[in-house]
């Protein structure tokens, strides 16, 4: 099949399976629950065919001479050198408004070959861990067709040759999370957390569709592929300030959906949708489409831009990472982790990386996922219970979920050879990098992002040392018990790619050169030669080493401390609460943002909307409404008098009618 | 002598006249759509004039298809009569003034 073809049936598949479902399946979960899963492996099958069938060795490389520029910027090269050359764009005139033709189509090459397969490989198996997760569910039906609308978004997103096709597929993300977190709707917890999630979202998107619309107007055109020749063509471009606004309005779509500050509010209360869910689209794919689409649109990024994307990514690393220390939810304690490695992807963009973002990105979609999986496994076996001090001992109960845990908990930390420690490492060295060569304040970076290692390895360590160590803390945890094989299967699958996934970077080529690693060659080639390129750089400057250490030296004190201060501690509750409760609170309220925003909600914006209201009154209902409807009324009464019942009294109305006519047409 | 076409279409206007007054004078339903038709017979005796007189068939031709409609309109309008006689029991526009304020 030509690969056009392939795509559109990847794109519509998921689409199809969501409408049959809408319409027929509702309240048949099990038919709705196969026909979800056999999409999504459907598509899974269909994108590693995509890859593989239209592989082209001369892919690898980024053709010399397009676009026809002499020296092509330092980030231009970046984009090149992660992106490749484009195997496919073509569009689609979808509508027009005067001169405004809104097109939809695809745009593909080795970057959305890689989160097009990341995608679908993960929804796939958490579409698998749903049919254990959810049995009993009432609702089935419902979630497995929102898990498929959210497949089919999700892949607009990977595909879009344009920034307007795009923004659709955004929104229709938002859609389908708003959707999945309230699938709970009978809870008011689950209602508000989606309303919080679709709202504080929809603010990112404001200043996304401003950027999207403000690039049009600058540069003529919202295509990938044209706006990638105009700044091929014209570097200079960059260099103005609409450019650095563009840049920081289009970030803005990156801040709502990736939940980075000030947006980060609504991804630990998006914990209340099903823990799939939470899996699939609030760990590996959704929040992670943010840093998709600043590595789609790097080469529009002006260093300005970068440099707010890095200090705040930076920052959100270590904050998320302490954060996660005062929360005694197993959901919350991993959302705030996912915050924590958001901001590594955001720092590596910032750091002008964005192939080690893409590299994070996908080696964090495995052992997030198996993360997640395995607290679903844990929620579900004690009946969903999901404060960490209410489990315990649970290795011995459920060995499979517990080893899997191990595996993804060691690679969250970045253990060496674990699949996260690649990523990870080559982020923190690029940090470090950034202050050994352009100035001492840049190690303020590598500052922060080694806090954020240093407080993932604590976290890490407090939760699986109190969930899966010890004695049990409750009868729930106490009668555990393994969870069956729908679920077991995906945290295994996953569970082994968080310790294999990142060995791709050994170049170890197989299947006659097409495979390296589990990765096809197109998509490992996103972040390989980068990271060997970083490597080596180190290497000249007698850095490696050293850094390495420093890392490994970081995580083991975390993962000592840790394990001292929680795993061996007696009290009943978090150890830290215990001691210290002030402290334990700031971490708990995660900085007080919630607090600001809900003042600001209650005395700030509620005032403007008094005001609002009151004017609302005075010149629409009072001015408009009553005033249209009185003149209407009195007119009409007046009208009224005239009908007085007398043929004749008409006729001589026709009369004077038509002498009025008259009048006017001999004038 | 030949009448011209002035004292022609001063027939038809004293007879469209005539119905009009009718129209506005009387009080029975039948009459005044008796004179109704006489308005519509001054306008046809109009057009003949005018075809007679200035050599084209146009006007006589119109008048053939106004007598079929008016033909038409008559049987449907002494229809409705009928149908309110049996009703209101009266056809004197005096009593038919439900749709006065």
């Amino acid at each position: 099949m030509e690969l056009p073809k392939v795509l559109s049936l990847i794109l519509l598949l998921p689409l199809a399976s969501a409408v049959v479902i809408a319409l027929f399946l509702r309240k048949r979960g099990n038919l709705a629950a196969l026909v979800s899963i056999m999409a999504g492996f459907m598509v899974m099958g269909l994108s590693v065919y995509a890859i593989l069938h239209s592989f082209d060795p001369a892919r690898l490389v980024y053709p010399a001479n397009t676009p026809a520029t002499a020296l092509p910027s330092p980030a231009m090269q970046t984009w090149q050198q992660m992106a490749g050359p484009t195997w496919l764009d073509f569009s689609r005139h979808w509508l027009q408004f005067g001169n405004y033709v809104f097109s939809m189509g695809f745009h593909f090459n080795n970057l959305s070959a890689l989160m097009l397969l990341v995608v679908s490989f993960v929804a796939s198996w958490i579409q698998l861990f749903s049919a254990g997760y959810m049995a009993d569910d009432e609702g089935k039906g419902r979630f497995f067709g929102g898990l498929s609308i959210f497949m089919f978004s999700m892949l607009g997103i990977v595909l879009a040759d344009n920034l307007v096709m795009l923004f659709v597929f955004w929104e229709l993300v938002g859609f389908s999370s708003y959707m999945l977190i309230a699938h709970y709707y009978k809870t008011d917890f689950a209602n508000m957390a989606s309303k919080k999630a679709f709202i504080v979202n929809r603010i990112g998107d404001f200043g996304f569709l401003l950027g999207i619309i403000w690039c049009w107007d600058h540069y003529g055109t919202v295509r990938l592929s044209e706006l990638e020749n105009i700044i091929g063509f014209h570097p200079g471009l960059l260099n103005s300030a609409t450019a650095v606004k563009i840049g920081l309005l289009l970030t803005c779509g990156f801040i709502g959906k990736s939940a980075q500050f000030p947006l980060q509010v609504w991804l630990t209360d998006a914990m209340a949708g099903p823990t799939p869910v939470s899996a699939l689209i609030h760990a590996a794919t959704m929040v992670a489409a943010g840093v998709y689409f600043l590595a789609r649109v790097f080469f529009l990024l002006p260093p300005e831009t970068l440099h707010w994307i890095m200090w705040a990514g930076a920052a959100m690393t270590a904050c998320a990472g302490l954060w996660a220390l005062g929360q005694t939810d197993i959901k919350k304690t991993l959302a705030y982790s996912t915050l924590s490695h958001l901001g590594y992807m955001a720092t590596a963009v910032g750091l002008g990386y964005p192939q080690l973002a893409m590299f994070h990105l996908a080696m964090h979609a495995c052992f997030k996922a198996t993360l997640f999986l395995g607290s679903g496994s844990v929620i579900h076996a004690c009946h969903h219970e999901q404060d960490i001090y209410k489990m315990g001992g649970l290795l011995k109960k459920m060995p499979v979920t517990g080893l899997t845990f191990l595996l993804a908990s060691l690679a969250n930390c970045a253990v060496p050879f674990f699949s996260g420690a690649y990523s990870k490492d080559s982020i923190i060295s690029a940090a470090f990098l950034k202050g050994h060569d352009e100035g001492v304040v840049y190690y303020g970076v590598y500052a922060l992002v080694l806090i954020g290692a240093l407080c993932t390895a604590l976290y890490t360590c407090r939760l699986y040392s109190v969930v899966f160590l010890g004695k049990s803390r409750s009868d729930d945890a106490g009668h555990a018990h393994e969870s069956s094989a729908s679920m077991t299967i995906p945290l295994v699958v996953l569970g082994l790619l968080s310790l294999g996934a990142g060995w791709v970077v050994y170049d170890w080529k197989w299947a006659g050169g097409l495979m390296n690693g589990v990765f096809p060659v197109g998509c490992a080639q996103v972040f390989v030669s980068a990271f060997a390129g970083l490597s080596q750089t180190l290497e000249e400057k007698g850095l490696g080493h050293s850094l390495e250490i420093t890392n490994i030296l970081v995580i083991l004190a975390g993962l000592f401390a840790a394990y001292v201060f929680y795993g061996r501690s007696q009290t009943a509750g978090d150890p830290l609460a215990a001691k210290s409760p002030r402290a334990f609170r700031t971490l708990e309220r995660h900085g007080w943002f919630d607090d600001v925003y809900d003042w600001y909600v209650a005395h700030v914006q509620q005032r403007i909307c008094d005001i609002a209201g009151a004017l609302d009154v005075l010149v629409i209902k009072f001015a408009g409404g009553w005033g249209t409807a009185g003149a209407t009324g009195l007119f009409g009464a007046a009208l009224r008098r005239a009908t007085v019942g007398s043929i004749h009294a008409y006729v001589y109305w026709f009369l004077a009618g038509v002498l009025l006519f008259w009048f006017f047409a001999m004038r | 002598m030949q009448p011209g076409l002035q004292a022609y279409l001063a027939v038809a206007g004293i007879i469209f006249a005539i119905g009009f007054a009718g129209v506005l004078l009387h009080k029975n339903t039948l009459v005044i759509y008796m004179c109704l038709e006489l308005m519509l017979t001054a306008s046809t005796l109009a057009l003949v004039a005018f075809s007679r007189f200035y050599g084209a068939m146009d006007g006589a031709l119109f008048v053939f298809f106004i007598i079929t409609v008016a033909a038409a309109e008559v049987a449907v309008g002494l229809a409705i009569i009928v149908a309110l006689y049996r009703r209101r029991r009266t056809v004197q526009v005096d009593e038919l003034n439900y749709l006065k304020h």
